[in-house]
């Protein structure tokens, strides 16, 4: 046996240094973690924070038609994906007929049609919807509408000479005046006597609806026509229309009878746009048209895996929404458990914390989801403690080391049995669900603590297990935790960020939190 | 606690040139030392044979078990002997170590007084063999050495036991030297997360200066109530060179070297070890990691070999030089 010789570079020179290539591995994770967040939040628009609190409703509209002999077709606005909401799980009820979604302008149109006799037939369409109003509907300012048809060529003249003198103000500024002149505040100077007589003549014929239109139009305003409904808990059997003025960034809605603007915070939903009524029926009749409004509290998994399932984009098809519903709650957590992990790098490696193995506490974390955290983390106290008193009396046995921990092992099921029939005469089913604590880990964990025990005291073993237990509960939280799991369902490209945080925490080579506690003494005398 | 709070505390450790545990792990360890080579170190039998190839001297071995069969030989081996040391020949921190001073009738001593029976001695050497006390739960070998009757110079300071010289080697230079005293409560046994105590020694002069006993500074043996400093190491450069030639041994870059010195036979190698702690810095009150970057930064051909590590060591490293 002789020593390595190495030539004298090899000796001085080390290893090369690779603190570079881990940034740079890092930073490629981050970027492919990123890209594909991108490219499914630009180009699949999915929600930017899935889990972020949204108002989903469930819209059902209900409606009994009677037919006559010839073909019956009915046509209702419904509503539809956009950037401001999210549809799904839509239901139909078309009994004898048949049923069609078309799109007709900017509206989406749910066509029922058959013939149906003298009989009556009910018809229904269920949609849930998902609605972020902090979204804008559009940015890119729409064009100007012609003028209403029912509107003759001096009425226009009339309209243009009374808006003129706004024609210089902002888009928001000129609705005001004009919602204030229809009421019929005109400001000063007021226009002429003989314009105003025509004006209310003009009135006398024409609705407050037409009177806005009109007036928008002439002032440059785009405005449009929305039929639709309020979003609150409602059974309504006539819907709201109301008028969208675009006012330079986005659409502003105005109540047509008082000349009233909603809020921002009153959300509107509609259901056709641009004039076209909400419900229409050729050759038949149509009664009790009720629109139902429901605010739901959903499963945001729900709502992600409809759209997902009904997109054929290759990430989608590619999406852990498409595992078998069985798999996926096992991935739910097990994609979680990476955080763990990360979370042990850092109260290691840059905290300095004491547990007993390196993932023992993130297995018992993923054990304690059936316990619950509270009774998991009592069994497994308890176990370890009666096996602790059992390995310090089998130890006077001098059993080596496989067949000791295998009576440990064994010892560890008794325990798990009789928690198991404790539990089921006390009726409390988090005893039994111990069956599937990870009983290796404890082994280990009890004869870990007995050699600390021994080697380093008493102390030192209680202080291991309450990091190994505290380590264990914060992971169990994060787990548990479900807008992270559902994030990290819909964007598991976010492990690769994980990966990239874990890679420079393998680089850093700072202190530990600890260690300004262990070397404090060196200033402290000196 | 406050401590913590204090930002300037990140700068304060930095400034003292101290080397922290990722650092020591991510820059020296990873860095320095080539994982084929660990095996000589982990391995105490190894070292030893490696060790007398170098003509580097360790405590004799009396006898070696690997199976359960060589413990016949014990028996032979008890006739020539009255006193010795069983170690596992892998583990680590000093677990499994058993110290006998006297046996009579197949009972043993312990320095403690406490006395062993046949069966307990056999029972501890098969869970050496097990590996119960080896790194990774390995299967073992149990060595059985001389017990080695240190030198009387840390007499005063040391309860039982044997003191050894932790010596800190980097590239083949010594840079920091460590007294390790066993006390009562280390049970004779001088690792310092047992409760021995570590004393800084001064790298020129060889003598003992300031003193570290579990996180705390001291000045006192707690047990035997003597000064911990000023005391003259013997064979200081002599121990310097050994450690200087581990690294030749070896060909590991960062490496503590520990070493006893018996009341005839003077310096023994005792142990390596790839993964030396930072304790040792406490005892210095001394950064490791100033002293590290002053060879880094010292030019290649000063360093060809072991007496001009050691030269260069002794001119460079005065305990305030880093400061």
């Amino acid at each position: 046996m002789h020593a390595p010789t190495l030539p004298p570079t090899q000796l001085f020179g080390g290893f090369l240094k690779m603190k570079h290539p881990a940034v740079l591995l890092a930073a490629v994770l981050l970027l492919l973690s990123s890209a594909l967040i991108c490219y499914r939040i630009i180009w699949l628009k999915y929600p930017i924070l899935p889990a972020a609190p949204e108002k989903v409703w469930q819209l059902s509209i209900d409606a009994l038609i009677r037919g006559d002999e010839k073909e019956t077709t009915v046509m209702m606005g419904v509503p539809y994906t956009h950037r401001r909401q999210n549809v799904a799980e839509e239901r139909i009820r078309s009994g004898r007929l048949s049923f069609n979604i078309l799109r007709e302008g900017i509206n989406q149109v749910g066509i029922w049609s058959g013939t149906l006799g003298r009989e009556a037939e009910t018809i229904g369409y269920r949609a849930t919807i998902q609605v972020q109003p902090q979204r804008p509907f559009q940015t890119k300012p729409p064009g100007l509408p012609p003028y209403p048809a029912n509107i003759g060529e001096s009425e226009q003249r009339l309209a243009k000479r009374l808006v003129k003198k706004w024609d210089t103000l902002p888009p928001a500024e000129r609705l005001q005046k004009i919602v204030a002149a229809v009421i019929g505040i005109w400001g000063t100077p007021p226009p002429i006597d003989q314009d105003l007589r025509s004006w209310s003549g003009f009135r006398e014929r024409h609705s407050q609806l037409e009177a806005f239109l009109l007036l928008l139009r002439t002032a440059d305003l785009p405005a449009r026509v929305v039929e639709g409904l309020q979003l609150v808990e409602s059974v309504t059997t006539k819907t709201l229309v109301w008028i969208e003025v675009w006012v330079g960034q986005e659409w502003d809605s105005l109540q047509p009878e008082t000349g009233e603007i909603y809020q921002k915070s009153v959300p509107l939903l509609p259901l056709t746009i641009g004039g076209l009524p909400a419900v229409r029926i050729i050759n038949g009749e149509l009664s009790e048209v009720r629109w139902t409004l429901n605010r739901q509290i959903t499963n945001q998994w729900q709502m992600h895996f409809e759209r997902i399932m009904r997109s054929n984009r290759w990430l989608d098809r590619w999406s852990l929404f498409r595992l078998p519903e069985v798999f996926q709650g096992t991935f739910r957590i097990l994609i979680l458990v990476p955080i763990g992990a990360l979370m042990i790098c850092i109260l290691r490696n840059m905290v300095g914390f004491p547990t007993f193995g390196i993932f023992m506490p993130v297995l018992m974390a993923l054990a304690f989801r059936n316990t619950g955290l509270l009774y998991g983390l009592g069994i497994f106290a308890s176990v370890v403690l009666l096996g602790y008193g059992a390995r310090h009396w089998i130890n006077k046995l001098r059993l080596l080391l496989v067949p000791r921990l295998s009576v440990i092992l064994t010892l560890v099921i008794i325990f798990f049995t009789v928690f198991a029939l404790i539990g089921n005469k006390v009726g409390l089913r988090e005893l039994m669900a111990v069956g599937l604590l990870p009983f290796v880990i404890l082994t280990m964990t009890i004869e870990r603590f007995f050699i600390i025990i021994e080697e380093a005291g008493v102390r030192e073993g209680l202080r291991t297990a309450a990091g190994s237990a505290a380590v264990a509960a914060i992971t169990h939280k994060i787990l548990h935790f479900e807008p992270l799991q559902l994030t990290f369902f819909v964007y598991p490209e976010l492990l690769f960020a994980v990966a990239a945080v874990q890679v420079l925490l393998g680089r850093y080579t700072g202190y530990r939190l600890s260690e300004f506690i262990r070397f404090r003494k060196l200033w402290r005398t000196s | 606690m406050e401590d913590i709070m204090n930002f300037n505390t990140y700068s304060q450790l930095r400034q003292f040139g101290i080397l922290g545990m990722n650092r020591r792990n991510a820059e020296y360890i990873m860095r320095f030392n080539p994982r084929p080579s660990f095996p000589l170190v982990d391995d105490k039998l190894m070292t030893k044979r490696l060790a007398e190839s170098y003509q580097i001297p360790t405590p004799t071995l009396y006898h070696v078990i690997e199976y359960h069969g060589d413990i016949a030989g014990l028996h032979e081996m008890l006739n020539d002997h009255q006193d010795f040391v069983i170690k596992p020949a892998r583990g680590a921190g000093g677990s499994g170590i058993l110290l006998i001073t006297n046996h009579q009738e197949l009972r043993f001593f312990k320095p403690n007084s406490e006395v062993m029976s046949w069966t307990d001695l056999t029972y501890h050497i098969f869970d050496i063999l097990s590996g119960v006390y080896s790194l990774e739960g390995l299967e073992d070998r149990a060595l059985i050495e001389t017990f080695i009757h240190p030198d009387p110079v840390f007499a005063s300071v040391t309860y039982y036991g044997v003191p050894d010289i932790r010596i800190i080697v980097y590239r083949g230079v010594p840079v920091m030297g460590m007294i390790r005293l066993p006390t009562k409560a280390s049970d004779g046994k001088a690792n310092l997360h047992r409760g021995a105590i570590g004393v800084g020694v001064d790298m020129r002069e060889g003598v003992t200066t300031t003193a570290v006993h579990h996180s705390i500074v001291i000045t006192h043996h707690p047990d035997t109530g003597h000064p911990l400093s000023d005391i003259p190491v013997p064979y200081w450069e002599k121990m310097l060179y050994i450690a200087a030639r581990t690294f030749d041994m070896t060909g590991l870059g960062y490496l503590g070297t520990d070493i006893v010195i018996d009341r005839e036979r003077g310096p023994l190698l005792l142990e390596l070890n790839a993964r030396p702690g930072l304790q040792i810095q406490i005892a210095n009150r001394t950064g490791l990691l100033s002293r590290l970057e002053l060879i880094d930064k010292a030019p290649l051909d000063i360093f060809t070999t072991p007496e001009m590590r050691v030269e260069w060591a002794l001119k460079t490293f005065a305990p305030s030089s880093s400061t």
